[in-house]
C-alpha cells in the first residue's frame, strides 16, 4: 500500500480527477495549498510571488497501481495535455510516494480494529 | 514513530479532540480538506440537508439544485447534486488529522478514534499509518523521540 501526495496546478484539477475517474480510482482527499519550487516562485512586473496556489491530491492505493495512478497523473497535470505541441512547463507540479503501514475503515473497523482493503 | 493519518467526518472533530485529550495524545495537527470515497461524494437525500448547512467549502449553490435535470444545470460549473456526470466531483468536506505518535500509542489512538468516528455509514472515513523516521522540536532543537514528550 502506498501513499501519493500530488501537486498540481488548480487548472489541470479537474481534468486530473476525471482521469483517475476513468482509471478507477474513486478514493482521494483534495487540499489547497501554496508554495514554490526551486525557481522561487514568480515575478510578474515589480512583484515576487513565493505562495503560489496549487492543488494537492492525496491517494491511497495498493502497490500495483501506484504506477497507473503516477502516469494518469503525470500526463493530465503537464501543460498542454489537450495540446500535443505543447509540453511541460515550470509549476505544473510534483508527485510524491510514500508508504503506508496500515490503514483502517473507520465505518467497518472492529472494535479491535484490523486492516483493511483499500 | 509513526504517523497517524485520520480523515474524519466535520461533525465529529470536537469529539475526538476530547478522546484524544483523555488519552493525553497533545499534539495534533487539523486540515481542512474536501474528499471522496469510491462512492465519489454521493449524500443519501437523508443526509442531504445536514451536508448542505454545514460550512461548505465546496462549489455548491442551492439545495434546489438537486431537482434540477442534468441540462438545466449546464451553466452551474461543478454543483455535484446537479447531475450525473457531476456527482463525480462530489467533494465533501472533511478534516484531516495528522498524529504523530510512539510505535506502542498507535493502536489505542487508532481505536479512540474508531470508536468516536464510527457510525457505520459511508463517509465515516479512514486511518493510515505511515511511517516517520524522526521529529526535531523547532524550539529546543531536541530529537527523535524526545521531541515528542
Amino acid at each position: 500500500m502506498k501513499m501519493i501526495w500530488a501537486v498540481i496546478r488548480p487548472e489541470s484539477a479537474h481534468r486530473v480527477i476525471t482521469a483517475l475517474d476513468s482509471a478507477g480510482i474513486g478514493g482521494m482527499t483534495r487540499l489547497h495549498v501554496t508554495g514554490h519550487g526551486r525557481e522561487m516562485g514568480i515575478t510578474l512586473g515589480s512583484v515576487h510571488y513565493t505562495e503560489i496556489p496549487k492543488e494537492m491530491l492525496m491517494l491511497v492505493v495498493p502497490d500495483n497501481e501506484v504506477a497507473k495512478v503516477v502516469t494518469v497523473i503525470r500526463a493530465e497535470a503537464k501543460t498542454g495535455a489537450d495540446n500535443t505541441h505543447q509540453e511541460g512547463t515550470i509549476g505544473d507540479g510534483k508527485i510524491f510516494v510514500t508508504y503506508v503501514e496500515d490503514s483502517f475503515a473507520i465505518r467497518t473497523a472492529g472494535k479491535t480494529g484490523g486492516t483493511s482493503k483499500i | 514513530m509513526k504517523q497517524i493519518i485520520a480523515i474524519i467526518r466535520d461533525e465529529r472533530v470536537e469529539e475526538t479532540k476530547t478522546a484524544l485529550e483523555k488519552m493525553g495524545v497533545r499534539g495534533v495537527t487539523f486540515l481542512y480538506v474536501t474528499g471522496r470515497g469510491d462512492q465519489k461524494g454521493t449524500v443519501s437525500s437523508r443526509e442531504l440537508g445536514g451536508v448542505l448547512n454545514r460550512n461548505f467549502r465546496m462549489p455548491l449553490t442551492s439545495p434546489e439544485c438537486t431537482h434540477q435535470s442534468p441540462g438545466s444545470s449546464q451553466g452551474t460549473p461543478r454543483d455535484p447534486f446537479s447531475s450525473e456526470k457531476e456527482f463525480a466531483f462530489g467533494f465533501l468536506p472533511k478534516r484531516m488529522l495528522i498524529i504523530i505518535a510512539y510505535d506502542d500509542d498507535v493502536g489505542p489512538i487508532v481505536q479512540a478514534m474508531v470508536n468516536v468516528n464510527q457510525s457505520g455509514r459511508h463517509g465515516d472515513g479512514r486511518i493510515f499509518i505511515c511511517p516517520m523516521i524522526s521529529a526535531i522540536r523547532v524550539s529546543t532543537g531536541e530529537q527523535g523521540d524526545k521531541a515528542l514528550s
